[in-house]
């Protein structure tokens, strides 16, 4: 005679076998018509679209992981000022939307504030005001209340307001200055951040080959005026010495790369701050 | 309109102004039910792209900017994405073709499968389909969206995609497991 707790054990084992037949069901209809592996080659260029360039947001979360960094260190706390020339201004803008996640990453309301008010400047001086008005006064209400992450959402905004305002006048190129100029500066912090606590994870986050490439691109579909400017013909060489550092198979970027990628920005993050 | 002005066929990656991601569905859809006559259309796409994002919206922040473009059935497309490890990213795939299906799968670049979890639908009622890819990269890098339109009763089949990026914490990966 099957006793009752036998009975109970057999039909939990049979209830469990089917649940385990039913999930494994599920993941082969999961598997089913979906290659686990794709041959990329398969994907001629014209198949293929641009990468979309990451908000500063995007890195800076992932660094908030990074343990405890010396931020305030980072902060460049000279006054913006207004260069005439507009590549300038659009790489400048890009420059201080970037710093302004350093000062929130430092907790510096009075510098976040400041950068606020820089942005609408610079955005002024590219005929682009009307598109950050609201955001720069957010940026100095969210700062009032060091509402950080309200910063960080401002700033990123920003960003992208002013992009697409850009796009709206036909001045792409100039638009692309502004991520690059962004990104410049974010890659000036995040490799003295990396450098400053090495480890091969920080360091991985330097792995943006197909970043580097499409800005190389860009540059290359400016105008022949903007490939000559020499801020630009500068961010171009530097982009050259940086791609083969980050296009690398391994992972892992030594820490002597990321010295050299820092002092490749950090020069260049300067003279583009440089009014002379 | 202001995004019916910002997309053309030829541009395929694009972005356009509204700020908050119910602002950008509600002017979306409010455009597509003036339109007296309906073609299916990349920005229709897009309205319908991020209206599939919305019960991500709480945690996950989506950008502005978009890919979209248009396919044949069974043609496939990839969209190239600079992902980092330690976010959480879902990417939102639709079209506004009635009775069509189409899909987003994410591969590394390497080729393989790196998403976590993925999914179709299709919406008889909204005329229009949608299907999401969820990954928590585990390296940083560049990853390949595939697009595809499985079936539609049409030509060529309008698309966009959109993602959205969290911090990535230990709790999501183990809900995602």
């Amino acid at each position: 005679m099957t006793s009752p707790l036998a009975c109970s054990s057999w039909t939990l084992s049979s209830g469990l076998l089917i649940f385990f037949f039913f999930l494994f069901s599920l993941s082969l209809l999961r598997a089913e018509g979906v290659p686990m592996s794709i041959n990329l080659s398969d994907f001629p260029a014209a198949s293929v679209q641009d990468v979309v360039v990451p908000v500063p947001s995007e890195i800076f979360g992932v660094l908030d992981q990074l343990g405890n960094p010396n931020w305030r260190a980072q902060l460049r706390l000279r006054k913006t000022q207004t260069p005439d020339d507009r590549a300038q201004v659009a790489l400048l803008l890009g420059s201080v939307i970037a710093e302004g996640f350093i000062a929130v990453e430092a907790e510096d309301a009075e510098r976040v504030k400041e950068l606020g008010r820089d942005v609408l400047t610079l955005a002024d001086a590219i005929n682009v005001r009307k598109s950050v008005i609201t955001r720069s006064k957010s940026i100095i209400d969210k700062a009032n209340h060091r509402d950080w992450h309200g910063v960080r959402v401002e700033f990123d905004g920003a960003l992208q307001d002013v992009r697409a305002a850009m796009d709206e006048m036909n001045d792409e190129d100039l638009a692309q200055l502004v991520s690059l100029g962004g990104w410049l500066r974010g890659t000036d912090a995040l490799t003295a951040i990396v450098d400053e606590h090495y480890t091969p994870s920080g360091a991985e986050l330097l792995h943006q080959p197909e970043l580097v490439r499409y800005f190389d691109r860009c540059i290359n579909r400016m105008s022949p005026r903007l490939r000559k400017n020499p801020l630009v013909v500068r961010i171009h060489s530097i982009l050259s010495q940086i791609a083969p550092i980050i296009d690398g198979k391994k992972q892992d970027i030594p820490r002597e790369q990321i010295k050299k990628i820092h002092s490749l920005t950090d020069d260049v993050v300067q003279k583009i701050n440089d009014i002379s | 309109m202001i995004f019916l002005e910002l997309f053309s066929s030829k541009k395929t990656v694009f972005s356009y102004h509204p700020s908050s991601l119910k602002q950008r569905v509600a002017l979306c859809l409010v455009a597509i039910a003036f339109m007296s006559t309906v073609h299916a259309s990349v920005d229709d796409a897009l309205a319908f792209a991020y209206e599939a994002s919305l019960p991500y919206a709480k945690q996950y922040a989506f950008r502005k900017d978009a890919w979209g473009g248009d396919l044949g059935v069974k043609e496939k497309k990839a969209v190239m994405a600079q992902l980092f490890k330690g976010n959480d990213y879902w990417f939102i795939m639709a079209s506004d073709v009635k009775n069509a299906k189409v899909s987003v799968h994410l591969y590394d670049a390497l080729g393989k499968l790196a998403e976590s979890e993925a999914w179709q639908r299709t919406h008889d009622k909204k005329h229009c389909a949608s299907a999401g890819s969820h990954i928590i990269p585990e390296k940083t890098g560049t990853y390949f969206a595939i697009v595809e339109v499985l079936k539609s009763p049409e030509e060529r089949t309008p698309w966009a995609l959109v993602y959205g990026y969290k911090d990535f914490k230990e709790k999501d990966l183990k809900a995602s497991k």
